[in-house]
């Protein structure tokens, strides 16, 4: 069992999926022989060949309707786009198109597509490489949005999404890309997708998180956790459909809960997570909920960068105006 | 490392068979150097080396067929891939461990001793100092309304009821009920209490008025008794004349005549004003400035019954003095059992305003005085 990067769990999915499936094709920008920008997609066309990995021209909005006439044909495409900032001429085919196919066709065509993106800043690039975009496609009906958060869960969501019948769109953290190793096992088992991960027990309050802000979420606790706090960290996963019944679960016990995302605050999932708490947990609440988030800003360039991503400090002194409340 | 992928050896061929190589793994090669005779559907060819270097491995056996575009030689060039990993921005691989110890899937599905209450009833339970863990609830799916902390509440403050016809107090006795039970909160009270030995005192004494003038030359030597305090403010006021309340029985209640300047008194005077008030407070014709501005008072309960008490203090004033009944005892004097007179003597001071010392100097010269020494 090897120690692998976040985006070479993309990439030991992708072979393994590609090895087991003939139908799924790799496709994209520089996917083939560049590798990809990120590198996710190497030596896949070596070990599988021009026709199940193709360079695209630099056309998104081709990628989309290439990927989602290629999905209703039999074929299981898995789509990258070099960055979230990049996606935006390929919403008129995911939207319009691949999100609709099940209903339009009234059930007799799903579309198994896969949009891969890396999304989220802190890695210095300008602003459209940094974007956490994810609530604009958790608010489509027909839409599977997923973000998974390190290198195991990559994996296992990668393969639950390329064997899922319909559109997911899947989002990588860059900034966690080659954050750090972890031994993942090469056996093609999925994690289950609409599904939370408890990432730590805790009573006191619930921090619930996803993708990159996972990181500073467990960080924050791991430091409460000396003071004699003790945080549930809930890494959400899946955007879109959420898996309330744990964060529900989780805040009736702690009766204190936190939304932390690095997307901006107004409009984004945090809110709709919120809003369902607020409805169907408002009397196990000691406290009112809050959210950390990025700012209603665009994101800023590298030397602002690390203002923009929520801190720390920023989750731990939420923590304490919390635990103020009896 | 690079990888030599079998270029097209013709016009659109798709693949080629290996009918020799000319090298093998660990040779080192340099640029056009043959590798290996290929035969393809049109002819048999040498496929020369792109590069110069190690072969590190071969992707084909003798007579296997190797489609166009696929790996043939991977080289060791010696450089090694240098990958930023990124066209953009800044992403290096860290050799960090991922510890994230044991991941649940789903929820931790942890038991709750989380109360639900609503969020008035959080509140309210925070501002009254109620635990919601001790409320029953009567709301819906086992929820704590206000209304059950209210009724918690008053619960936890035990009422008495009397029963049948109830008196309400009134005047006096209802001033009493309210400043005992605002004395009760506010003071820190202490008791000290001693005897005198009034055996030699002459017969036909008047043991109140020779109290009172104890009581002035007590306060001469510890004037932090004869005082006013202010316990919110935490200020005092000593007084240098010493006008001494006396608590009075009255059927009503309790009164407190005031003595003015007991110090500037005869004791005839004194005797005088005693009865004067006590009369007035009993048939209620005192007027209201005569229980005005006491500095010290002076409870004499032993005319009736008693030896020693707990006197409680009327603020703002800091001591009280009370009398028991005096008696007649044996005791030792020069080695003999003498018959003697006590007076028992019971000082309460306010603690915030009077130390232990000068309450127990006071009590010594009051004795002193008593004693006449």
């Amino acid at each position: 069992m090897a120690e692998i990067t976040l985006v070479e769990a993309v990439t030991q999915a992708l072979a393994y999926e590609m090895q087991a499936d003939p139908s799924v094709i790799v496709m994209g920008e520089d996917v083939g022989k560049n590798g990809g920008v990120f590198r996710a997609t190497v030596g896949l066309l070596d070990q599988f060949g021009p026709t199940r990995v193709l360079d695209t021209p630099l056309a998104e909005s081709m990628i989309g309707g290439l990927a989602v006439g290629m999905a209703v044909s039999g074929l299981k495409p898995v789509a990258e786009f070099q960055f979230m900032g990049f996606i935006y001429p390929a919403v008129d085919q995911i939207i319009n198109h691949a999100s609709r196919i099940r209903n339009r066709t009234r059930g007799r065509m799903s579309c198994p597509v896969v949009f891969r993106t890396p999304s989220g800043a802190g890695i210095h690039a300008p602003e459209h490489h940094s974007e956490s975009t994810e609530a604009l496609f958790a608010h489509i009906p027909g839409l599977r949005v997923v973000i998974p958060s390190s290198p195991a869960r990559a994996y296992g969501l990668l393969l639950a999404a390329i064997r899922d019948p319909d559109p997911v769109i899947f989002l990588e953290p860059s900034r966690l890309y080659r954050y750090a190793k972890q031994e993942v096992k090469n056996d093609g088992k999925a994690l289950p997708l609409d599904t939370c991960f408890t990432l730590r027990v805790g009573e006191d309050v619930t921090l619930i998180t996803w993708g990159a802000m996972v990181k500073e979420t467990l960080a924050a606790a791991h430091q409460l956790s000396e003071e004699g706090i003790n945080a549930e960290v809930i890494d959400v996963a899946t955007i879109k459909p959420l898996d309330m019944e744990t964060i529900f679960a989780s805040v009736e016990k702690t009766g204190r809960c936190i939304v932390i995302h690095e997307a901006p605050l107004s409009c984004g999932v945090g809110a709709e997570i919120v809003a369902q708490i607020a409805q169907k947990a408002l009397f196990s609440l000691k406290a009112p909920p809050e959210r950390i988030t990025g700012f209603d800003t665009i994101v800023p360039y590298a030397k602002l960068e690390k203002y923009y991503i929520p801190s720390e400090k920023r989750i731990i002194d939420a923590v304490h105006r919390l635990m103020e409340f009896a | 490392m690079k990888i030599f992928h079998l270029p097209d050896l013709g016009e659109g061929l798709a693949e080629a068979e290996i009918r020799e190589w000319y090298v093998k793994v660990g040779d080192e090669v340099k640029v056009d150097q043959p590798l290996a005779s290929m035969e393809t559907a049109k002819a048999v060819v040498d496929v020369p080396s792109p590069y110069a270097g190690k072969i590190a491995e071969l992707h084909g056996k003798v007579n296997d067929i190797i489609k166009t575009g696929a790996p043939l030689v991977t080289f060791d060039t010696g450089e090694g891939i240098v990958d930023k990993g990124s066209v953009v921005g800044k992403l290096e691989t860290s050799e960090k461990k991922w510890d994230e110890g044991e991941v649940i899937i789903g929820s931790a599905k942890a038991s709750s001793g989380n109360v639900k209450a609503m969020p008035a009833a959080r509140v309210l339970a925070k501002q009254m100092n109620v635990d919601l863990s001790l409320v029953t609830p009567t709301g819906p799916q086992g929820l704590i309304t206000p209304d059950d902390v209210k009724k918690f509440i008053s619960q936890q403050a035990p009422t008495v009821s009397l029963p049948g016809e109830t008196e309400a107090l009134h005047g006096i006795r209802r001033v009493m009920a309210q400043a005992m039970a605002q004395s009760h909160l506010d003071i820190v009270p202490v008791t000290i209490v001693d005897d005198a030995d009034i055996t030699d005192l002459p017969p036909g004494t008047d043991v109140t008025v020779r109290i009172l003038k104890a009581m002035v030359a007590a306060a001469r030597a510890e004037p932090a008794l004869n005082a006013w305090f202010d316990g919110k403010k935490l200020e005092r006021k000593l007084w240098e004349e010493v006008n001494i309340g006396m608590a009075v029985d009255a059927p009503e209640g309790l009164l407190v005549p005031v003595i003015k300047q007991v110090e500037k008194r005869s004791d005839e005077e004194l005797r005088q004003l005693i009865d004067k008030y006590k009369k007035s407070a009993s048939d209620r014709s005192i007027a209201p400035a005569d229980m005005q501005g006491a500095t010290l008072m002076l409870s004499n309960f032993g005319t009736i019954i008693g030896r020693y008490a707990t006197p409680i203090l009327l603020p703002p004033m800091v001591a009280i003095l009370g009398c028991g009944r005096s008696r007649e005892t044996v005791m030792p004097r020069q080695g003999q059992m003498v018959i003697g007179r006590l007076l028992p003597l019971s000082l309460t001071v306010d603690h915030r305003a009077v130390t232990g010392g000068e309450a127990a100097r006071f009590l010594r010269a009051v004795i002193q005085h008593l004693q006449g020494k």
